[in-house]
């Protein structure tokens, strides 16, 4: 069975899913069997919410307007090449 | 329609520019979420968000598969961003970008657990987290250096796949692979480092 370093090194990957099948059977057989890197599973996922939200932004209106003006623009015949 | 008018819009589609916008419209909000946490600076982000879509509106005719204007407008995204640095790369110093570092080893689970911030805590990993406020975690973020912070963007912000990042950055998915375990370290002790600067925590020895 893989040891706990190797389980905490995977868990991003897997949560990525990143992870060939058989490094996820691997994974799972430890978490099923080692409750230390279960806690640690359940913190990287939280840690990664976290970061998700706090990395979410909304485009500001004036720069959508901007946006939508640059394009229409740009966008007219023999504007562009 | 008639089949001059017909001719007429192939030739120089009118509205190609508000097509196009109605096209990304739904994907705005993540590009520019990705510049922002590209550039850390809210007026480089419009100015890569702009860049990124007029890049996207000359080249989207070659993109073939509709379906696939997400990862493509990330590449495109990525790219801009890049010939930005490379512009400024005079003034940045580039140091060897997949050396080992301090940061491998570093656990802040582990760290909580052994430097026990909460001693009445049941919650104790939790609590660590909501003592950060949104500016507080993209501060951290800004200081995760660039190529491991880009893999971490991708995968956990907006959701993309390892595979999928490896396509958009164009790199080797072993790449990402690695690029991602070292920014998620430096990510975890910038976390710690910056909790223990801003005296979010107070541990055990620090008594002044």
């Amino acid at each position: 069975m893989i040891d706990c370093r190797e389980a905490v090194g995977r868990m991003w990957v897997y949560l990525s899913q990143g992870l060939e099948a058989h490094d996820v059977e691997e994974l799972e057989d430890h978490l099923g069997a080692c409750q230390r890197c279960c806690g640690e599973l359940e913190f990287s996922r939280e840690l990664r919410e976290r970061v998700s939200q706090a990395g979410a932004a909304q485009v500001p209106p004036t720069v959508r307007d901007r946006i939508n003006e640059l394009l229409a623009h740009d966008g007219q015949p023999g504007e562009s090449a | 329609m008639e089949a001059g008018a017909l001719m007429r819009e192939a030739a120089a589609p009118p509205n190609a520019g508000a097509a196009f916008a109605d096209m990304v419209a739904p994907h705005l909000d993540a590009l520019y979420g990705y510049s922002l946490r590209l550039s850390n600076r809210a007026a480089d982000a419009e100015d890569l968000l702009q860049e990124t879509l007029l890049h996207g509106l000359r080249a989207y005719g070659r993109l073939r598969d509709r379906d696939r204007i997400r990862p493509w407008l990330f590449t495109i995204a990525t790219n801009a961003w890049r010939d930005r640095q490379r512009a400024h790369a005079r003034q940045v110093s580039t140091v060897s970008l997949d050396a080992a570092g301090t940061d491998d080893e570093f656990s802040l689970f582990a760290t909580l657990a052994i430097e026990d911030p909460f001693p009445y805590s049941d919650e104790l990993h939790l609590d660590f987290l909501r003592l950060f406020g949104d500016e507080d975690v993209q501060a951290v973020f800004a200081t995760i250096s660039p190529v491991h912070r880009l893999p971490l963007i991708l995968t956990t912000i907006h959701g993309f796949s390892c595979k999928e990042a490896a396509a958009i950055l164009g790199v080797p998915l072993g790449t990402v692979l690695s690029r991602l375990h070292r920014g998620r370290k430096q990510l975890e002790r910038g976390l710690w480092e910056y909790a223990l600067q801003h005296r979010l925590v107070k541990v055990g020895d620090d008594d002044d």
